[in-house]
């Protein structure tokens, strides 16, 4: 007879543990029930959909999940994987087992920012299941020593655990390998960490360890090392998700945003479904001030939204923001529908997030800015009335919302209201370089994406003229920048860079001067921590000194 | 009328996808039934036949769609570390419904080794090297895994009446080698063979071997990869 069947434990490995089927067809989580039964397993809990199997492991403890990727109408597989991982309702000493139709796992690998501890691929047979599942329950009881540390959040243990094992199970070498490289990045330890995806590479260009050594890199502020090794990767493995993700990150930290944007809408072809790659793609054009793409990612992160624990007001807002600006001034059939469409969304996410207190506010200030857009002045001026006075009712402004405030002042024409406020929220977030960022950009381009796209391609033209010397070229194109965006620091300072070179070449022209004074008096107000600042008293200086 | 912008390939792959979950549904039930009806269908000829059937089928759909992703150059080899007893004892598991029903004995004879291959990649190749077996053998099949000149093998033998000669080989086969003529289009072989050219290691990539011999004297397939 066959020699398999008999290699049975002493101990029924089945037996202790606490089973629970997610299936929406009745007859398949009664067969899988029986065949549990069969392999030995004695507490099996069968449910039919997504939010009972979340209810059920939020009050009682399961060892191994068994879920049909495919659960019908709302959530799926991957879906109640992400919400028990996500609220740990599911130690990671206990095993995800994603069932699937299919024979691949394309479907799957939309979101991989978790992973199921083994894939069972149907059709299923009692012999199959047995054996499978019975080798992951070995597996899982053999790794126990080291997922219970990962679970008390004892890293340190952990990986004294990984390391001691290591020797004694040469079965499990890819998983400890992988949880030891992860566990060693986790704790900052990059040095260690490098080291074991180095030692696996040298044996065999394995992608996970070369995707971990490129993590290694990046963090080490390796950017170029990091880029090219995960292009390689990518040109190998066309279908490594991760690999787009983490070079989009690469070119990102290199300061090529845009080639960045294209990486993640590549990937997004690949997979559209992972709802943290899109929301990454979406505030990368946003900056790129592509908001085409930026409203269309958006427009998918919100979709994804529907069943995902990853659901949040922002994404709504940040739709219906990229919205606005797009129906901006253009009151054709394509403007008025994006009005439309961004309102409709504000409207979705006041419902959607009701217990949110502060979700009506946001959204109001955008809908000024849509009305406005629109040319419905009135409707605009009303809406800014109630807006105003809720927001004296706080006690203190957020960033993100005073920021979003002042966009819809400056949209209005109330210019001065503006700047005030950003001057304000400036001294009070003066210790966080990154707000302060954002104020500096409104304040320089407090104008619609087309105006800053337009005063953009006037900078570089100018730098681009003065960078081949030609001097009147560059002066008319920082002029023309400046008659869109007056009060931007690095333009006006660029322009009285360039008159002071045309003033060395003609010493007797004093109208050169009057001219940068003019610029430079329109920085009066730059605050001390602004990027600009030094190149500004530097020339300031330099100025005073030519003009006495 | 006729609209040229369909794309029939990418029609035909998702036929073809629908086509294979479905069978897969259905021979989910087949097991079910069988377990069910244990004693009425033990040795039943005619059971074992649609059980066979549907599983041929359903290996050509997922060969099939992994030629359409190799032709779309969308199907590379994710190569992982595996314990292989335990992988050759997975796939063994599969098939144990039809070999019992048929009465086939089946061995695995593997060293205790690890080796490197995709997995899913090599389950496509292993569920049809299987499947044909059960179909030429006589009364058993057996399942081997060695490490030999720095190449892991896994190896499919029984003790049918072996591989004709003309199919005998050894190394790689293109695409032009398919004879849609005769009744086996080898199609599976072909398949076989595009996998193991995925799978390499430095310069070195993976080959099959078909001879005849081995324990039993029957056909033996080999997988050699790097």
């Amino acid at each position: 007879m066959n020699q398999q069947s008999d290699r049975k434990d002493t101990i029924n490995p089945f037996g202790k543990l606490m089973f629970l089927v997610v299936d929406d067809f009745e007859n398949f989580r009664l067969s899988m029930r029986q065949m549990l039964r069969s392999c030995g397993a004695d507490k099996i809990e069968l449910v039919a959909h997504a939010t009972p199997a979340i209810q059920y492991s939020t009050y009682n403890h399961v060892d191994v999940v068994l879920c049909d990727y495919n659960l019908g109408e709302g959530k799926n597989g991957q879906h109640v994987l992400e919400e028990l991982r996500h609220k740990k309702l599911l130690k990671r000493s206990s095993l995800f087992l994603m069932v699937t139709a299919e024979t691949s796992k394309e479907m799957v690998m939309g979101a991989r920012e978790y992973q199921p501890d083994g894939y069972l691929t149907k059709p299923l047979n009692r012999a199959m299941l047995e054996k499978r599942l019975g080798a992951l329950i070995q597996q899982r009881n053999a790794l126990l020593p080291i997922t219970r540390e990962i679970d008390r959040e004892n890293y340190p243990e952990a990986i004294s655990q990984c390391l001691l094992l290591m020797p004694k199970q040469p079965r499990y070498k890819t998983w400890l390998m992988k949880t030891l490289g992860e566990l060693y990045f986790l704790v900052g330890d990059l040095a260690h960490a490098q080291k074991v995806y180095d030692n696996v590479l040298a044996q065999r260009e394995l992608s996970w360890a070369r995707l971990g050594l490129c993590k290694i890199l990046l963090k080490n502020r390796n950017f170029d090392q990091s880029v090219e090794g995960l292009k390689g990767l990518i040109a190998k493995h066309p279908d490594y998700m991760e690999a787009y993700d983490l070079l989009a990150e690469g070119l990102e930290m290199q300061g090529r945003p845009i080639p960045a944007q294209q990486i993640l809408e590549k990937a997004a072809e690949h997979s559209p479904n992972a709802l943290l790659r899109q929301r990454h793609l979406a505030e990368l054009a946003g900056a790129n001030q592509d908001i085409d793409t930026a409203s269309q990612a958006w427009r998918q992160t919100v979709a994804l939204g529907t069943n995902s624990i990853h659901d949040n007001p922002e994404h709504y807002l940040a739709l219906a923001q990229s919205l606005s600006d797009l129906s901006e001034g253009n009151q054709d059939e394509d403007g008025v529908k994006q009005a439309t469409e961004a309102l409709n969304v504000l409207s979705r996410m006041e419902k959607r997030f009701a217990d949110d207190d502060s979700v009506g506010l946001k959204s109001q200030i955008v809908q000024c800015r849509v009305h406005a857009g629109q040319a419905n002045h009135r409707e605009a001026e009303k809406l800014l009335g109630t807006v105003k006075a809720e927001l004296e009712q706080l006690e203190s402004l957020p960033p993100d919302l005073g920021l979003d405030y002042a966009k819809t002042l400056f949209r209005m024409g109330h210019d001065d209201q503006a700047k005030a406020l950003l001057t304000d929220l400036a001294a009070r977030y003066g210790d966080k370089p990154d707000v302060l960022q954002k104020i500096e950009n409104l304040l320089d381009e407090p104008v619609g994406f087309r105006q800053k796209i337009e005063a953009r391609g006037h900078n570089r033209e100018g730098i681009k003229a003065f960078e081949s010397g030609d001097l009147e070229g560059a002066v008319k194109a920082f002029t023309s920048a400046l008659a869109i965006v007056p009060d931007h620091a690095a333009l006006n300072l660029n322009l009285v860079q360039v008159l002071l070179r045309q003033h060395d070449e003609s010493p007797a022209d004093r109208s050169l001067l009057t001219r940068c004074q003019a610029h430079l008096q329109r920085l009066t107000t730059l605050p001390e921590q602004h990027r600009q600042y030094r190149r500004y008293t530097a020339l300031t200086r330099k100025l005073e000194g030519m003009i006495q | 009328m006729t609209d040229h912008n369909i794309d029939f390939s990418m029609v035909l792959a998702s036929a073809v996808h629908d086509m294979k979950n479905s069978l897969g549904m259905l021979l989910n039930t087949v097991d079910e039934l069988r377990a069910e009806h244990e004693q009425a269908l033990a040795g039943s000829e005619k059971f074992n036949m649609l059980q066979y059937e549907a599983e041929r089928m359903h290996n050509d759909l997922v060969q099939l769609l992994g030629i359409y992703r190799l032709g779309e150059n969308n199907l590379s080899a994710h190569i992982d570390e595996h314990f292989v007893p335990d992988f050759l004892s997975d796939h063994m598991a599969r098939h144990t419904p039809l070999l019992d029903g048929l009465g086939i004995d089946y061995v695995i004879e593997a060293d205790d080794i690890n080796g490197f291959f995709d997995e899913d990649l090599l389950t496509g190749v292993l569920n049809n090297t299987i499947n044909n077996a059960i179909r030429y053998t006589k009364t058993r099949v057996l399942l081997t895994a060695r490490e030999e000149d720095g190449h892991l093998v896994i190896g499919v033998e029984d003790d049918g009446k072996g591989y004709p000669e003309s199919m005998q080989h050894t190394g790689t086969l293109n695409f032009k080698s398919l004879d849609f003529n005769s009744g086996s289009t080898s199609l599976g072989l072909f398949f076989a063979s595009s996998v193991a050219k995925l799978h390499s290691n430095g310069d070195k990539t993976g080959t099959i071997k078909l001879h005849n011999g081995g324990r039993f004297g029957g056909g033996v397939f080999e997988i050699w990869l790097p």
